[in-house]
Formats: structure tokens, sequence, C-alpha cells
């Protein structure tokens, strides 16, 4: 896989809030067809590296590669066409129908002048339809719950149709069976367009259970990256967690899952 | 599959194309304005039948003293209610997109109060110097407006980033500050105290065509861009970030609609004075109407704006006639209960 062209590179990032410095030297290479998941505790910088390979924040030193271009010299609009994001939380201002938050996704790909088709629309549903939300279509923003939200918004990330689909803790609310709908629903994207999913996780577990690649931050640098084998191991929590956790193996996969 | 009943198979299908609906919905609001129009025309200081007034309008009379109130004076003020209506209406509905909030109004950014300063001391200029400045109050109030719009943007920007919070504070600051000033000004005037009161309240008698031919071509120009601008204001409903991700450059917008929206307003505040809620209020009424799609909500906006100040402006040629009321007064007296009516109903439908 790796003597493929990377589809995200970060060269040596840089990013400090008024000289307090939140990352440093971050070096990272996103493949075609990888599940990344970002771990860190608290303040670790991982909403802040999602945010920066998004092109929302600007690193004060390095690079960021899209598809071999530099982040800062696509267009924002061609941006949008290429990477949709999933947000942690976020309060829409007026009470949208379900069905046109999800068509909101659409905005990066039509014009004012020509306006929307069929086809967009048809985009829009068939998001709606793989989240299981078509039945909320016609609720307002405002009256549906914190998990209807979260497939709400997972499906306008995929009504944008993107190639690189990015989730800040995609799962927060979401009850058992759709959080297992939700990943089976994201492992199926990268079977299609989507060429890679980076994924900011503070549940573990779901990390482990998600992600062919987990990067662990601590204190705004890379402490280590690889399998979740490999990342997660006593060792390395205690280190960047600074507590104590069992850790035991999944019953039927080769991942390792944490127990308090 | 769940979603595969036969209720959602429909869907796609039932997708209201907004086309359709703002067609439909301007063709209606149309109509609506020339009847509200039409009954404008009949009150005044003298009714005039119906009939007459309709002969007047088809052989263009302006010969008799009925022609001349028709077309000189009850036409210009309607076409002026309308398009002043029209213009706060509608950029109160894209400030309050763009600012997220639904308590923004046209006025947020200290124009008005730039322009009433202006149009008060063109009047204090005009009893004190003796010389008649009535005609051109709308160059000081516009003089006025343009520098508290320069203020705003001087104090609230930082390095090349306008953000938004200083930007409003700035709005708050150099409102007060101005208002302080009025307040001032008022405290010293006697005989000129009723000009500037009736000025500050909003004032519609002194239309005429010319200032008509004035407004006209920035108000229609500036609503087309506004509501050019829409689909971005939809993305703004979702934050600032997230309208980012979908590829607006929220800042060279912001900056946009409120270049626009303030010249728009200065212009129109400068001929009619000051005339609050209907900014404030109607995008309200839009957004419960047709929903909070900036396509269709921005034009629905204007055209509801439009139809409740010739309603409001023939409330006040009438109602004490003929003794006029300001506008404001009746715009502020219908607005100020329906826009507590719309709050409860919308804390009770848990909607904010």
């Amino acid at each position: 896989m790796n003597t493929k062209e990377p589809i995200i590179t970060l060269k040596d990032i840089s990013f400090s809030y008024e000289k307090t410095p939140l990352l440093q030297d971050i070096n990272l290479s996103v493949f075609s067809g990888e599940f990344i998941g970002i771990i860190g505790p608290n303040g670790s910088g991982k909403t802040t590296l999602l945010k920066l390979i998004s092109g929302v924040l600007e690193p004060q030193r390095g690079k960021i590669l899209i598809f071999n271009k530099d982040i800062t010299n696509i267009p924002r609009k061609k941006l949008a066409k290429i990477i949709s994001v999933v947000p942690q939380e976020s309060h829409v201002a007026y009470n949208y129908k379900a069905k046109e938050v999800v068509f909101m996704g659409r905005i990066p790909h039509i014009t004012q002048w020509q306006g929307e088709t069929l086809l967009d629309y048809q985009i829009s549903q068939n998001a709606m339809k793989k989240t299981d939300s078509l039945c909320h279509a016609e609720k307002g923003i405002h009256q549906i719950s914190g998990g209807e939200m979260q497939r709400i918004y997972i499906a306008r990330a995929l009504a944008q149709t993107p190639k690189i689909l990015m989730l800040d803790e995609f799962a927060s609310h979401l009850d058992l069976n759709y959080k297992y709908e939700m990943i089976k629903i994201l492992r199926n994207t990268l079977q299609e367009d989507v060429k890679c999913i980076i994924s900011v996780f503070h549940d573990l577990n779901l990390a482990s259970f998600c992600a062919d690649r987990l990067i662990l931050l601590n204190k705004g640098k890379v402490e280590i990256s690889g399998t979740p084998q490999e990342v997660i191991n006593n060792n390395n929590l205690r280190k960047v967690y600074r507590s104590h956790a069992h850790i035991i193996q999944h019953p039927e996969l080769a991942i390792p899952q944490v127990i308090m | 599959m769940k979603y595969l009943t036969e209720k959602n198979n429909k869907y796609l299908y039932g997708y209201p194309n907004w086309k359709y609906k703002a067609f439909f919905v301007l063709v209606f609001g149309f109509i609506a304005i020339l009847i509200t129009g039409f009954i404008g025309l009949n009150f005044g200081t003298i009714s005039i039948q119906p009939q007459k007034i309709l002969s007047i309008l088809w052989h263009h009379n302006t010969n008799d003293s009925l022609g001349i109130i028709i077309w000189e004076l009850r036409i210009p003020r309607l076409i002026m209610a309308m398009l002043a209506g029209m213009t706060l209406a509608g950029v109160g509905g894209a400030f309050q997109g763009i600012l997220r909030n639904p308590l923004a109004d046209p006025y947020i950014l200290g124009v008005s109060a730039g322009a009433a300063l202006g149009a008060c001391t063109g009047i204090a200029l005009q009893y004190i110097t003796g010389t008649y400045l009535t005609n051109i109050l709308p160059i000081f109030a516009l003089i006025g407006s343009f520098i508290s719009m320069f203020l705003v943007y001087f104090f609230s920007k930082n390095k090349s980033h306008l953000p938004m919070t200083d930007l409003l504070l700035a709005g708050v600051a150099v409102n007060f500050f101005f208002s302080a000033l009025i307040t001032l000004l008022l405290a010293v005037s006697n005989r000129e105290l009723h000009s500037m009161i009736f000025w500050l309240m909003g004032d519609l008698s002194n239309s005429s065509w010319q200032k008509i031919s004035i407004i006209f071509l920035p108000v229609f120009a500036g609503s087309f861009l506004l509501i050019f601008s829409s689909l971005e204001l939809n993305a703004m409903a979702l934050g600032e970030e997230e309208a980012l991700h979908l590829g607006i450059q929220t800042e060279k917008l912001r900056l946009r609609i409120f270049v626009i929206g303030s010249v728009m307003i200065a212009i129109v505040v400068s001929f009619t004075g000051l005339i609050g809620f209907v900014g404030l209020v109607i995008p309200h009424i839009a957004r419960l109407i047709v929903g909070p799609d900036h396509r269709i909500m921005l034009p629905v906006s204007a055209l509801i704006g439009a139809i409740f100040l010739i309603l409001c402006d023939t409330i006040a040629r009438t109602v004490l006639a003929p003794t006029e009321i300001p506008i404001g007064a009746i715009t502020a007296i219908i607005g100020a209960p329906l826009f507590i009516h719309l709050l409860k109903r919308r804390n009770e439908n848990n909607e904010y």
C-alpha cells in the first residue's frame, strides 16, 4: 500500500495559537483506502489537526499536500468538493428542515445561476437513505435529537460526495446499533468514492474498532502511530493518559479494548 | 428495510423545487402589493372613490386637483413606502442570516445613528442660518451614515480581518455615541424639535418622483446582489466553520453583505428617516411563512416589508387626518406586539 502516492501529506506541521504551541512537527501520510483514527487526551491537539487538514486553520510552519497539491493553492470551493467534515457539535441558526440541511452538502457543486438539478436531490436523498435518516427528512433540525442530528450531519457530509471524509467524534450521541451501522456505512464509502477517512475519537475502544491506523497525540506531538495493536498498550496509555487501565483482547477480532 | 415505506418512496417527488415556490410566491406578492397599493390610494385627507382613482390612473389625468393628489402625492408616497419596506425587510433578513442572529436588524452597524445625526444637524443648521435646507437633508443624512459606516469599519478592522464580534460591538458603540449626540441636539433645540423628531420616527410626506428616481436603482441592484448571495447565506446558518467546509469564503461574504446592505439602508433612510421594526420583524414573518431558505425567504421578506409599510403609511396618513403620525410609530405599535407574539410562539415550539 505504501508504494502508492499518498492522498494527504503533512510535512513538519507546526501550529500555535497566540504563541501557545498546539502542534509541533507533525508528519503524516494518508494513503488510499485508509481509515485513520486520531486519539489523545483532552487538549492534545486532535481537533486542531483536523482543522489544519480541512483548511480552516493555516499552519505557521510546514506544508499540507492534498493529492500532491499544496492546500493553500487549492481554491476553497474546489477544496469543498474534495473534503467534507462532520463537526463534533453544531448549532444551525434557523430551523431548516433536515433535508434542507443535508442538501446544503451540494452547495459546493451548484452555482447560484444554474441552481440544482434532479441529480443533486437524488444524491442528497441517497445520503439520507444510507444513514437511515430519511424518516426525519421533513422535521425541523431543532426538533430532532442529538443522535439523529449526527446521522443528518453524516448524511450531509456524504451528500458532498467527498474524496476525503473527516469526522470529529461522530458517534458520541449514537446508540449502539447506530454506532455499528455508521461504522459499516463509513467502511462502505471507502469501497466507493471516498478515498480515505480521518476521524477524531475520544472513545479508544471505538477507535480501535474502526480505524486501520491510529495516531496517538500527546501535547501536540505524535507519540506513536500504527495499528491499534501497536498503539493501544499499557505502556503508551500510562505515558500519555497518566492512568492505568486494563487492556483485553476483543473476543472475536484481533483488536485491543480498554476497560477501567 | 425501514426507509422503504410507501410515504418515503415518494420523498423525491415531493421535494419542493424552490424555483416553483419562489415564482408562485412572487406573483402572489406582486398582486398583494397592487391591491394594498390601490387601497392606500383611496385614503388620505380626502377619500377618493375607487372608480374615480381607476379613471385617473387609466387616463393618466394630472389636470385637476384630484389627479395631482393621486399622481404627484399619493403614488410617489406609495412607491417610496414600497421601496423602503423592501429594503428594510430584505436587508434585515440578510443581516440576520449573515450574523446568525435572529435579533439583528438593518441598523445594527450604526448606519441609522449616523444618518439621524446628519439629518438633525441639517435641521438645526436650517434654523440657525435661516437658509432652506429641507431639500438637501438627504445629503446630510447620507454623509452622516457613511461617516458612521467608516467609523465602524475602522474600529473593528484588525489587520486584514474583520472579526464579527468586534464589528457588532463597534456598531453598538457608534450607535450609542451618535444617539447621545442626537439627544444633545434635541435638548438644545426648541422650534426645530418637531421636525427632528419626525425625521427620527420616519417620514414619507416629502416623497417625490425625483427622490424615487434616485433610490430606485440602488435598491433594486442591491436587492439583486443580496438575493444572489442567498445560497451562501444558507450555508452560513450551519456556522462559520461549516460554511468554510462548504467552500464559502465567509469573510468576503460577510463584508459583501454588510457593504451592500449598509449602502442600501443609508440611501433609503436618508430619504425616509428612521423607520423601525420593519427590518427586525418582517424577516421572521417571512421565515414563518416560507421557511428559512434565503433564496425564497429574502424576496418574500422584501415583498411583505413593502406591503406592511404601505399599510402602515396609509394608517399614518388617515387615523388622525389631517395631522400625520410618524410612520415609525405605527410600525412599532403594530410591530412590537407582533414580534413578542412570534417570540412566544417560537419558545413554545422550542424552536429557538
